[in-house]
Order: C-alpha cells, then sequence, then structure tokens
C-alpha cells in the first residue's frame, strides 16, 4: 500500500494541478456554474478513483512482493498476479533462481569430486606407507623405530583427514547399533599400542559395570574415543604414567570418561578447545596440535547424539566424557 | 609344502609378503601378469591366495569369483580400502577374511596359518613346525620350547615371544617398543616393568641351559641377541 502510494504519488499531484487548471480555465472563461463545473471534476475524480483502485487490487500481490522481499529461495517460484508487469518480475525471478540453482550444483559437483579425489588419494597413500614401513622393520634400531614412529604420524593424519573429509555427508554414514563398550575402549587401546609404549603412558580400564551397551555408530565412536585417548596420553607424557579409562552409569545414562592426570587446560581455554583450529596454550607448547581432534569429537558426538563433558585443572589433569542419553544406553540393568 | 599365491600389483609390498610367508616355512608365488590371473592360478595351485582389491584390468572381487568358480582355497583380502561396504562385498565374493593396510606382517600370518588350519585340517602333517635358531639355540614358539645341546626348558608365552623377537632380529636390536607391543595383551596391559621382568627370566631360563650374557641390553635402542657360547662346528 505504502508502495504503491508512493509509486503514484507524482501522479496524484499532477491530477490534482490539472482539476484545478481546468476549474481556473473555465471559470476564467466566464462560466460561473459551480455546480456544472464541480459536477465534471468529480466525476473526473471519480474516474481516476476508479483507475487507481483498478489498479492497486490488480497488482497487490506484486506490490506486496516489491515491499517484503522474499524470504526463501522457494518464493521466487510462487506467481505473483497477472498483471504484464507482474509476470516479468516473475519470470526474472525465476531465471534468476536458475541462474543460481546451476551455479550450486556445479559448485557441490566440484565439491563432491574433491572429496572423491581425496578419498581416493588417502587410500592410495596407504600402500606406499605399508611398504615404508615393512622396509623399515627391517633396519636395525633405533632407525626402525624413530621411522615407523613417522609412518604413524602420517597414518593417523591420513585417518583424520579421511574422517574431515567424511563429516560432510555424515548422515549417510551413520550405520546405528548396539556397540559394547569394553570392547571398542580394548580395540581402541590395541590400535594405539605404540602410541602408548612410545609415550610410556599405559592405560587402564575402569569397569564399574561390566558389559555396557550403547546405541551408536561403532566406527564413528572408535574415532572419537581414539581422539580424546591420543589427547590424553599426549597431555600425560613426562607427567604421569597412567590414563584410566571409566565405563559407569550415572543415573540411567551411560558414561565413558577418560581421565588423564597431564597438563591440564588453561581456564581461558576451556571454553574454545571445541572450536575448529583452537590450538590453545597446550597446543603451542607441544608439536603436532591441529586444533581439529577435539572440534571433531564435538561434531560427531553432536550428530551421534552423545553429549560432551569436560573438567580440567591445570597442572592436575582432565576429563573428557562422553555420555550416552538413557534411550541410547542398553545396558541390561 | 604349502603355496601360497600372492596377487598384489604394488612390487614392493608383494615382495615383502612374500619373504615374511617363506620365512614360516611356505612356498610363495607373486603374480606377474595380470591379465590372465587364472592361467597361473591353475598352473601353481595354491593352497591360500592373498589378494589385492585393486589391481590392473579387473579388480580382486572379480578374480575372487573366478577362482571360486574352480577352487574353494581360502581367499584372503588384503586392501587399503576400510570402508564396511568392502569388507562386505569382499566376503559376498567369496573371500574368507580381509586385511587392511597398513597390515602387521604378524597378523597376516596368523590368519594366513589360521586359514589353512581349517582348511586343510587342523596341524596336517604337511605344515612343517615354525623353529627359529641360531648358533645351535633353538626355539619352538608354538610349542613354547627353548633347546640347546641336548638339554630344554620350558618358557611362558611372554618369554617365547621376547626370544622369538631376539633370533628373529639377530643380528640386530630388537627394539623396546617392538617388544613391548609384542607383549601387549589384550586382557592385562603392559607397562615399562613387564618387559625389565620378562627379560630378567629369559636371562635366568638361558642360564638353566647354560648361557651366560646372551642378553644383550642396548642403551636406548632395546635388547640383542649376543652369541657367548663357542659355536661347534
Amino acid at each position: 500500500m505504502k508502495l504503491f502510494f508512493r509509486e503514484h504519488m507524482f501522479l496524484i499531484a499532477v491530477q490534482v494541478i490539472q482539476f484545478m487548471v481546468v476549474f481556473l480555465t473555465i471559470w476564467l472563461s466566464g462560466f460561473h456554474n459551480v455546480s456544472a463545473i464541480f459536477y465534471a471534476i468529480f466525476l473526473q475524480v471519480f474516474f481516476f478513483v476508479c483507475y487507481l483502485a483498478y489498479h492497486f487490487f490488480s497488482r497487490r500481490n506484486y506490490y506486496e512482493k516489491l515491499e517484503e522481499g522474499i524470504e526463501r529461495l522457494e518464493d521466487a517460484l510462487e506467481n505473483t498476479d497477472r498483471a504484464p508487469i507482474a509476470k516479468q518480475l516473475d519470470s526474472i525471478l525465476k531465471r534468476q533462481y536458475q541462474l543460481y540453482a546451476t551455479e550450486l550444483r556445479e559448485a557441490e559437483e566440484r565439491q563432491e569430486e574433491h572429496l572423491e579425489f581425496v578419498d581416493r588419494w588417502v587410500h592410495q597413500m596407504k600402500t606406499p606407507l605399508s611398504v615404508i614401513e615393512l622396509t623399515a622393520q627391517n633396519l636395525d634400531e633405533p632407525d626402525s623405530s624413530s621411522i615407523r614412529e613417522e609412518t604413524e604420524r602420517m597414518k593417523s593424519g591420513l585417518n583424520t583427514v579421511l574422517y574431515m573429509a567424511r563429516l560432510r555427508t555424515i548422515e549417510h554414514d551413520f550405520h546405528i547399533k548396539p556397540v559394547r563398550l569394553s570392547n571398542i575402549v580394548r580395540d581402541v587401546n590395541t590400535e594405539n599400542k605404540r602410541f602408548y609404549i612410545r609415550s610410556a603412558v599405559y592405560p587402564k580400564l575402569v569397569e564399574q559395570q561390566a558389559e555396557m551397551v550403547v546405541e551408536s555408530d561403532e566406527k564413528w565412536l572408535f574415532f572419537i574415543l581414539e581422539q580424546l585417548i591420543q589427547n590424553a596420553v599426549k597431555y600425560s607424557a613426562g607427567k604421569s604414567n597412567q590414563i584410566e579409562i571409566h565405563l559407569y552409569n550415572r543415573g540411567s545414562s551411560a558414561v565413558l570418561e577418560v581421565r588423564d592426570e597431564g597438563t591440564g587446560i588453561p581456564v581461558e581455554d576451556q571454553r574454545r578447545v571445541f572450536h575448529k583450529f583452537y590450538t590453545g596454550s597446550n597446543g603451542r607448547k607441544y608439536r603436532e596440535s591441529t586444533g581439529m581432534g577435539l572440534y571433531l569429537v564435538k561434531e560427531v558426538s553432536e550428530r551421534l547424539g552423545h553429549k560432551v563433558e569436560m573438567e580440567s585443572v591445570v597442572g592436575e589433569g582432565s576429563i573428557f566424557r562422553i555420555v550416552f542419553s538413557p534411550t541410547q544406553n542398553l545396558t541390561p540393568m | 609344502m604349502q603355496k601360497i599365491l600372492i596377487i598384489e600389483d604394488d612390487p614392493k609390498i608383494a615382495g615383502h609378503l612374500k619373504i615374511f610367508i617363506e620365512k614360516y616355512g611356505y612356498l610363495a608365488t607373486v603374480i606377474q601378469d595380470f591379465d590372465d590371473i587364472m592361467k597361473q592360478f591353475r598352473i601353481e595351485q595354491p593352497d591360500l591366495v592373498l589378494l589385492d582389491i585393486n589391481l590392473p584390468a579387473f579388480d580382486g572381487y572379480y578374480w575372487c569369483r573366478q577362482i571360486r568358480l574352480e577352487s574353494i582355497c581360502p581367499v584372503l583380502f588384503i586392501s587399503a580400502r576400510t570402508g564396511e561396504m568392502d569388507q562386505v562385498m569382499a566376503l559376498e565374493n567369496g573371500g574368507d577374511d580381509f586385511i587392511t593396510k597398513p597390515f602387521h606382517p604378524d597378523i597376516v600370518m596368523a590368519k594366513i596359518r589360521s586359514h589353512l588350519r581349517r582348511a586343510y585340517g587342523a596341524y596336517a602333517a604337511k605344515h612343517e613346525e615354525c623353529i627359529l635358531e641360531a648358533e645351535g639355540l633353538k626355539l619352538y614358539p608354538e610349542r613354547f620350547e627353548l633347546h640347546f645341546r641336548g638339554s630344554q626348558t620350558h618358557l611362558t608365552k611372554k618369554e617365547s615371544d621376547i626370544l622369538e623377537s631376539l633370533l628373529d632380529r639377530y643380528p640386530r636390536v630388537a627394539g623396546r617398543e617392538d617388544l613391548l607391543e609384542k607383549l601387549w595383551d589384550d586382557q592385562t596391559y603392559v607397562d615399562e616393568n613387564t618387559l625389565n621382568v620378562n627379560i630378567t627370566r629369559v636371562r635366568k631360563k638361558l642360564q638353566e641351559l647354560g648361557i651366560e650374557r646372551a642378553v644383550e641390553t642396548v642403551r636406548g635402542a632395546g635388547y640383542r641377541l649376543r652369541i657367548s657360547w663357542e659355536v661347534e662346528e
């Protein structure tokens, strides 16, 4: 409405001037029948108002759309009015929508292609890595262990890349099923044997209740736990020689807790440790901190519907917990 | 002697596998021509096949199906692919097991042995017992026994593991990390002391056989076997 009036303000002003000019012309020409003149002007005004009303009602949606804009992308596809100008607007919006859609699709395809490339490349790298590892095993110490330490770091780096690439399509990658927690802890520990040994930090599993089972995705839970354990070991090395992994029920929720007596996280960093690429003061002191680990833990847990908790005191250590909701807890009570 | 066919297009990996397999007393053949694997399969008539998935021309799934048309010998897939779907595909196409790269040679050997046992009867007469030997000192890792000049002694699993590494690595150093890794047990986790304690026990066992100071500590690296006894000609 407002826009309509603004749009027609000038026309209305011109009309008013016209009425006055017509009135004056007739008056000055010597015709002094006021009621006849006013009647003529009234007719003029009547037709003018009719025109404006018709114009407005036939283009009401059009003006509305122009005034309010569109909220969602799909709004651009809605038909506005039958008036030619409204149709023209619709066709432009549709065209624009199409152009953007094409561009978006192309961008998505490019990204898809890139992800696939990354995925293949990572898998390709595993073969040379195997060769280096096998060759290193035949060397004498300490070179042998030293080379294998590096290949292991490459291996874990490659794995993070894979998981990172899969994160975007994580919903398609989930296979939710019952997972026995003690099994997954054991698998992660076995997988990271050498990392423990090299750091001279050893795990201890404390099961408050045996046979705990939760509903989750095994592969991603493995990944989360591996990140937490690797952090715990990394920040314990040289300070303590043990990390503890606790399994217990809290109320009706199942809890998987990784507890270390390492460096601890300063209070000012605690809020941000789950942020992408945030390394904090510990990350700067220790090498090979990417700032990705805890971010991925948080992201993946959220999508799996698990909660992540953290407590930490500088100099005393940190506790990270994965809390499985009561509905995900399948442990027989 | 049982024959194992290695179908892997990376020559170095294939070479390493061949060396490991032959060390354990099996015969290993590496496929050179990937266009007609079946022809070579028929010539070799292997008892077990190690199969990669990514191969030139056809993939491993295809070859596994071809093998299955004429043989029921165990087929173990070795691949860099780790997806659940790949493993399902491998088993659905007739594979018996799946090993992911990068693999640990001990695991590959253990799986080969377990599948051979299963396929051709437990401890078939064909299979020769594995013996590790250095200048008259003989270790039977499957029986946990150590023999030296007519006398013998029983070992625990952990002692046998340590001696196996020492003999296997001789004359090189057996790395600390490798020894600890070998001792690592899924149920009870190791720590630094486990190794020290067990090395002491191994030394004692060697003393029982009349061998002194044969396990030498190499600082910062690990332990090395030293031939401290007089070698008989």
